[in-house]
C-alpha cells in the first residue's frame, strides 16, 4: 500500500477543509436543526424568518442547516456562533423569536440569555452542558457532532478530523483492523449485541472472490429514531465506518439499507456519498491506495421484519422479505450467496472513533463486557424527550431522572419500556440495574434498537403490552407457525382482557404460549415478540387481574372499561365547553342546566375532559364503567 | 460429501452421509419426526412449520431436524418434555387455522396432520385456543383438482414445486402475517393463471388443500 | 371492479399522474387488491410509462423492489398491467411480483386518496391517544384504517413513529406533519380539505376564464 501517499492526500483534504471552516467561523453562523423532527416542529418557517430578517438588516451572517441535536422537547433549535461571544443554543425558536434574535443579538449584541438553553463552550456568562445534571451523565461519542456540523458539506466533517481513521486504517493490515475491533469488544447495536469483531473475523476468513458489506438502517421500532437522526445529521461518520469495515473484510461493494419512510436521510446520504466520491474517499483507488470500494443505497419498502439480516438480504435480491433459517449466517453465505457483513448504523459509527482514538480509550468508557455508550430515543412521560447517549453501566434511574428530568406533572413513575416491540417493561424496583446488554437481558428486557419509553401512573400495562404485540403481529412475515398464529392468539386474548371479557386462565395460557413462541419461532421477531407481554405479566400481574376480575382498568386507559361522568357539584351551569367539544353530541343539558353524558353515544375520546375549563374540572373518568350508573343513581 | 458418519437417534446407532439433514436420515430409518414443510429436493429448508423439533445433546433448546446437518457422533432424542411441549403447541396452533371435518376431506387417512396426531397422541380440539373458523371459497375452476384454502397449512411445498419442478409460476405466497396465503397472480381463479394442470403441486400437499377430483 | 369517470382520467393523463383519479363505486378500497377496471387507453398509458422506467433502469430481479418503487412514484400505485409488464421483462412469474407488492407496506395495488392521511401509531403517540385520533378519522370518513373512501378523496393509514414524539399525537397528511391533535382538530382538518378543494376549483375556473379571455383578445 502506498500509505505515505494516502496520508498526504488526506492531510491535504483536511487542511483545505479547515481553512474553509476558519473563514466561515470569522463570520456569524446561525445553525438551524433541520432533521425530520425539527421540520415537523416548524423549523422551515424559523429558517425563512431568520434569512429574511438577516437580509433585511444587511448582516453578514450565514444560515446553515444542520441535523438533530437530540433535544426534541425544545425543537425548533437554533445555534448562533457570533465572533466574540460563546456559541449559544436556543430552544423553541418560532418566527417571532427568530426575528428578535436577529435584531437583539446579531445587530445589537444582546444574546437574549432568557431564551438560551445552553452554551457550547465554557464562558463567563452562561452554563454549558456539563453544568447541567444531564451533562454529568451524558457522554457523547457518535452523537457528538450531530447537530453541530452541516451534514451536506463534507468539509465540516473533514475539519473535525473526519476520515482520519480511514487514512490511518490504510497504514495497517486488514487483520490488524479486525484485531483492534475485536480487542475493543465493540458489540453490535442492532439489537442482539453480538461482538462485531468476531463477525468481521468470520467474514474476512470466508474464502470468496467477492464479498459485501451492508449497513442496516432499516430502523423499524415504532418508537425509535436514532439511526435516522445519525444518518440525517452526520452521514459521513457511518460511511467512514462502512469503508473501514469493507477494507477489513475485503469487500468491494457496500450497501446502505434505509427505510424509504426516511426520505430526508436518503437524500442526505446520497449527497454525502457523492461528495465522498468527489474527494476520492470512495470509488476507485480510495486516497490513492489500491483499495477500491463503492456504496449504493437500497431503499426498503416498509416491513419491520426486513431489519432481520436474512430477510434484508432476501428483499435486496428481489424476493419476498422473509427470514431464512440460520446458519448459514450472512457472514459466510449472504447477499448473492457471498459472505456479507451486516452491521447497524450505530455499530459502524463507533468504528472511526475506535480507530482514531484507540482501543484503550473506547474500553475506558462503559462496562468491561459492554464497552462504549448506549444511545436511546427517550420518549413518553419524561420532561426532556429526545436522543440521549450515556456510557454503558449508567443506571436506569440516572437516565430517567437526571438525564430525562424525571416524570412531569407530579405524576408517579410506573415503568420503563426498553427495546421497543422486542423489549420488556421494567418496574420501579428494576431502576437501579445498570444499562448494558447482559443486565437488561436478565431482567427480561433487551437493549434492542434503543427505544426507551417512560410510563407513568396513567399508562395501563396491559394496554401497552397489547400495543406492542399488535405491532409485531401486524409485522410478522407469516412464514412460521408460532409467530403467525401464536401472536394472533395472544393478541386476541389480550384484546379480550382489555375489553373486560378475559378469563383468569388466559393468563397462564398467555405465559405458556409466549414461552413457546420464544423458543419455537424461526427468526428474532418471533423469538422476542412475547417479551412485552411476559415482562408485564411478571411485574404487573395485579393489573391483569383487575381487568379480568373487576373489569376495572387501574390506569383508566382501556376504553371499554371506562365511563365518563360529569360531577354535578363541580359543573358550572353556564359553560358549554364540553357540549361543543364532543364529536358525537353525547353531552346534553339537563333540565337543571347541568350537563350530563349519554353513555350510549359516548365514544370515550377524552375531548370533554380537555374542554372542561381547569377552574371546574368537572369531567371524571371512572372504571369499571358501571360506576357511572351507580353515581347517577346516587344523585337521583 | 460421501463420507459416512455415525449418529445416535433415540439410542439407535445409524450411519448416514455426512451433511445430510437429520430429518431425512431419521425418516429413512423409520424413525418418525413430525414435519410438513420439508422437501428433500430443496437445498435450503424453509423451516416454517416448526414441527420437527428434536433434542440434541449439548444444545439446550430443541432444534429443527430439517435444518440440522448430521455430523459424526451426533446424539439426538426425538422426544423429550420440551420437544413435546413445542410440538403440541405448534400442532394446536395449526389446527386452529385449519378447516376440520376429516370425514368430508379428500385427504382423509393420508393427511400429515392426522399422522402427527396419531403418532404423538395430540387432539384436534384445543382447550387453550379458539379456532379461527376459516371459511374461504373453494377454487373449483380446474378440471383435475380443487384448491380449498381453508385447509391450507402454508407449508409452501406447492409453491416450491410449482416454481422449481414444474417451472410454471402459477402460484405463490402473497400478503403477510396472519393474512399470508397461497394465491395466483391477482388472487384470481386457478383457471385464469398460467397453471398447466401438471398436478405436481397436488402430489406434495400434505393435507387436503390441493386434491385431485375423483 | 369499479368504473371510473372518464373525464377525470383524461385530465390526469394530461398531468401524467394517475394519483388523483376519482372513482365511482361503493367499495372501500383495500390497498392489497386490484379493484380498478382500467379504462380505454389507460392501459396503453400505463404501459408507456412503465416501459420508460424499464428502459432507464437495470431490469434484473435484484432491482425489482426499486423498479416497483419507481413505478409507484410515477403512477401513485401499481396497476395490474404494470406488474405483468415488469414480471415479463425481468422474466419471472407475475405471481412473485404480486406477492412482493402485497407484502410491503409501502406498495399498493390501487390508487390512494387525494389526501393521504397517515396517523402515527408510534409508541409515544399511542400512549397519548393516537388510537383515539385514528378512530375519529375512521368515524368521520366511515372507513377503517388501510382503506380509501369511495370518492377517492381520503385514504387512511397508520404509520410507525415519524420521529416527532415531542408533539404527539401526530398525523401526516400528504407530506405535512401536524401535531398535538385532538378529535376536534380532526374535524378541522377534514373541513380544511373541503376548503382547499373549493379554492382549487375556484382557482382552476379562474384560470380557465383567464385563458379563455386571453384567447379572445
Ligand atoms: C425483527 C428484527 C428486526 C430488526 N431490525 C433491525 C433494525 O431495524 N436495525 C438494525 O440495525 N438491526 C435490526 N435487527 C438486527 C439485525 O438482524 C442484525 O442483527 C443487525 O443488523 C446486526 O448488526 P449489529 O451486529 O451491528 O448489531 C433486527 C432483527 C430482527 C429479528
Ligand atoms: S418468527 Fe415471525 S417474522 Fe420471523 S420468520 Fe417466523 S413468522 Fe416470520
Ligand atoms: S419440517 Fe422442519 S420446520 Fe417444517
Amino acid at each position: 500500500m502506498s500509505s505515505d501517499k494516502s496520508a498526504e492526500k488526506y492531510l491535504n483534504l483536511k487542511t483545505k477543509a479547515k481553512e474553509k471552516m476558519e473563514s466561515l467561523n470569522e463570520k456569524t453562523v446561525v445553525m438551524v436543526g433541520a432533521a425530520t423532527c425539527g421540520k415537523a416542529a416548524g423549523v422551515i418557517d424559523t429558517r425563512e424568518a431568520l434569512k429574511d430578517e438577516i437580509e433585511k438588516k444587511g448582516i453578514d451572517a450565514q444560515v446553515v442547516e444542520v441535523g438533530c441535536m437530540g433535544f426534541c422537547y425544545a425543537e425548533p433549535i437554533v445555534v448562533i456562533s457570533k465572533p466574540g461571544f460563546p456559541s449559544l443554543c436556543y430552544g423553541s425558536v418560532d418566527e417571532g423569536l427568530a426575528v428578535r434574535l436577529v435584531e437583539d443579538y446579531l445587530v445589537n449584541d444582546d444574546p437574549c440569555f432568557e431564551y438560551a438553553l445552553v452554551a457550547l463552550e465554557p464562558n463567563d456568562y452562561f452554563p454549558v452542558f456539563t453544568d447541567f445534571p444531564r451533562g454529568v451523565y451524558e457522554k457523547k461519542i457518535i452523537l457528538e457532532q450531530c447537530g453541530f456540523i452541516d451534514p451536506e458539506d463534507i468539509d465540516h466533517y473533514l475539519a473535525e478530523d473526519g476520515y482520519e481513521a480511514l487514512a490511518k486504517t490504510f497504514e495497517i493490515q486488514p487483520e490488524e483492523v479486525i484485531e483492534s475491533i475485536k480487542e475493543s469488544k465493540l458489540r453490535g447495536r442492532g439489537g442482539a449485541g453480538f461482538p462485531a469483531g468476531i463477525k468481521w473475523d468470520v467474514c474476512s476468513k470466508a474464502q470468496d472472490d467477492s464479498k459485501y458489506v451492508i449497513c442496516n438502517a432499516d430502523e423499524g421500532d415504532p418508537g425509535a429514531f436514532m439511526d435516522r437522526s445519525i444518518l440525517e445529521s452526520n452521514p459521513h461518520q457511518v460511511i467512514e465506518g462502512l469503508i473501514i469495515s469493507a477494507y477489513a473484510v475485503g469487500a468491494s461493494k457496500g450497501y446502505i439499507y434505509v427505510r424509504s419512510e426516511y426520505p430526508q436521510a436518503v437524500r442526505r446520504v446520497e449527497t454525502a456519498l457523492e461528495q465522498a466520491r468527489e474527494k476520492g474517499l470512495l470509488g476507485d483507488s480510495i486516497l490513492e491506495t489500491d483499495f477500491s470500494f463503492d456504496i449504493e443505497i437500497f431503499e426498503g419498502s416498509g416491513a419491520f421484519v426486513c431489519g432481520e439480516e436474512t430477510a434484508l438480504i432476501n428483499s435486496m435480491e428481489g424476493i419476498m422479505g422473509v427470514p431464512e433459517h440460520r446458519p448459514p449466517f450472512p457472514a459466510s453465505y449472504g447477499f448473492r450467496g457471498k459472505p456479507t457483513l451486516i452491521n447497524n448504523v450505530k455499530t459502524l459509527s463507533y468504528v472511526p472513533h475506535i480507530i482514531r482514538k484507540g482501543v484503550e480509550w473506547f474500553k475506558s468508557i462503559g462496562t468491561s463486557d459492554s464497552p462504549g455508550t448506549a444511545v436511546f430515543a427517550l420518549v413518553g412521560k419524561v420532561e426532556y424527550t429526545g436522543l440521549v447517549e450515556v456510557p454503558m453501566g449508567t443506571s436506569l434511574r440516572n437516565l430517567i431522572y437526571d438525564v430525562g428530568g424525571g416524570v412531569p406533572d407530579e405524576k408517579d413513575f410506573k415503568a420503563v419500556q426498553i427495546g421497543g416491540p422486542s423489549g420488556g417493561c421494567l418496574p420501579e424496583s428494576a431502576l437501579d440495574i445498570p444499562i448494558d446488554f447482559d443486565s437488561l437481558h436478565e431482567a427480561g428486557a433487551i437493549m434492542g434498537s434503543g427505544g426507551l419509553v417512560v410510563l407513568n401512573e396513567d399508562d395501563c400495562m396491559v394496554e401497552i403490552a397489547r400495543y406492542f404485540l399488535d405491532f409485531t403481529q401486524k409485522e410478522s412475515c407469516g412464514k412460521c407457525t408460532f409467530c403467525r398464529l401464536g401472536t394472533k392468539h395472544m393478541l386476541d386474548m389480550l384484546g379480550e382482557i382489555t375489553r373486560g371479557e378475559g378469563e383468569l386462565n388466559h393468563l397462564d395460557t398467555l405465559r405458556e404460549l409466549g414461552e413457546d413462541i420464544k423458543k419455537g419461532s424461526l427468526c428474532g421477531l418471533g423469538k422476542t415478540a412475547p417479551n412485552p407481554v411476559l415482562t408485564t405479566l411478571r411485574y404487573f400481574k395485579d393489573e391483569y387481574e383487575a381487568h379480568i376480575k373487576e373489569k376495572r382498568c387501574p390506569a383508566l386507559m382501556c376504553m371499554h372499561l371506562l365511563g365518563f361522568y360529569i360531577i354535578p357539584e363541580r359543573c358550572s351551569k353556564f359553560c358549554s365547553a364540553c357540549v361543543g367539544s364532543c364529536p358525537t353530541e353525547a353531552i346534553y343539558t339537563r333540565d337543571d342546566q347541568l350537563k350530563a353524558i349519554d353513555q350510549e353515544k359516548c365514544v370515550k375520546c377524552n375531548s370533554c375532559l380537555f374542554a372542561c375549563p381547569p377552574e371546574f374540572y368537572a369531567v371524571e373518568k371512572l372504571s369499571p364503567a358501571e360506576l357511572v350508573e351507580e353515581r347517577e343513581r346516587e344523585q337521583g | 460429501m460421501s463420507d459416512k458418519v455415525t449418529i445416535t437417534i433415540d439410542d439407535c446407532k445409524i450411519t448416514a452421509p455426512e451433511g445430510e439433514k437429520l430429518l431425512w436420515v431419521a425418516l429413512d430409518n423409520d424413525i418418525y419426526i413430525p414435519n410438513l414443510c420439508a422437501l428433500k429436493e430443496k437445498d435450503r429448508p424453509s423451516a416454517s412449520c416448526r414441527l420437527c423439533f428434536v433434542e440434541v445433546k449439548g444444545i439446550s433448546d430443541p432444534v429443527t431436524a430439517c435444518t440440522l446437518p448430521v455430523t459424526e457422533g451426533l446424539v439426538v432424542k426425538t422426544r423429550s418434555p420440551e420437544v413435546d411441549r413445542l410440538v403440541k403447541t405448534a400442532f394446536e396452533l395449526l389446527i386452529t387455522d385449519h378447516r376440520l371435518g376429516c370425514k368430508k376431506c379428500p385427504a382423509n387417512n393420508s393427511c400429515e396432520l392426522q399422522k402427527i396426531s396419531k403418532e404423538r397422541g395430540l387432539k384436534y380440539k384445543s382447550k387453550r385456543f379458539k379456532p379461527f373458523e376459516k371459511d374461504e371459497p373453494i377454487d373449483e375452476s380446474m378440471e383435475q383438482f380443487i384448491f380449498d384454502r381453508s385447509r391450507c397449512v402454508l407449508c409452501g411445498r406447492c409453491v416450491w414445486v410449482d416454481h422449481h419442478v414444474a417451472e410454471v409460476g402459477a402460484i405463490g405466497f402473497s400478503l403477510r402475517g396472519i393474512k399470508r396465503k397461497v394465491t395466483t397472480f391477482g388472487d384470481y381463479d386457478l383457471a385464469d393463471s398460467p397453471c398447466t394442470e401438471c398436478g405436481e403441486c397436488v402430489k406434495v400437499c400434505p393435507v387436503g388443500a390441493l386434491s385431485f377430483n375423483e | 371492479m369499479l368504473r371510473r369517470n372518464i373525464d377525470v382520467f383524461e385530465e390526469c393523463k394530461n398531468k401524467a399522474l394517475l394519483k388523483f383519479v376519482i372513482m365511482l363505486g361503493e367499495l372501500n378500497c383495500v390497498k392489497e387488491m386490484f379493484l380498478l377496471e382500467l379504462l380505454e387507453g389507460e392501459k396503453e398509458f400505463i404501459l408507456e410509462q412503465v416501459s420508460e422506467i424499464l428502459k432507464n433502469n437495470r431490469t434484473e430481479r435484484e432491482n425489482l423492489v426499486p423498479l416497483l418503487q419507481k413505478v409507484q412514484g410515477v403512477l401513485g400505485y401499481l396497476p395490474e398491467p404494470a406488474i405483468e409488464k415488469i414480471a415479463k421483462t425481468i422474466d419471472i412469474p407475475a405471481v412473485d411480483v404480486f406477492g412482493l407488492a402485497t407484502f410491503y407496506n409501502q406498495l399498493r395495488l390501487n390508487p390512494p386518496g387525494k389526501y393521504q392521511i397517515k396517523v402515527c401509531m408510534g409508541t409515544a403517540c399511542h400512549m397519548i391517544g393516537g388510537q383515539i385520533i385514528l378512530e375519529s378519522f375512521e368515524r368521520r370518513l366511515d372507513i377503517v384504517e388501510g382503506e380509501t373512501t369511495p370518492d377517492r378523496k381520503c385514504s387512511l393509514e397508520r404509520v410507525a413513529c415519524v420521529g416527532c414524539c415531542a408533539i404527539a399525537p401526530v398525523v401526516v397528511v400528504n407530506e405535512f406533519i401536524e401535531g398535538s391533535l385532538t378529535p376536534t382538530r380532526v374535524d378541522g382538518i377534514l373541513l380544511q380539505f373541503d376548503g382547499d378543494d373549493q379554492e382549487e376549483e375556484a382557482g382552476e375556473q379562474e384560470q380557465e376564464q383567464e385563458s379563455e379571455g386571453g384567447q379572445d383578445s
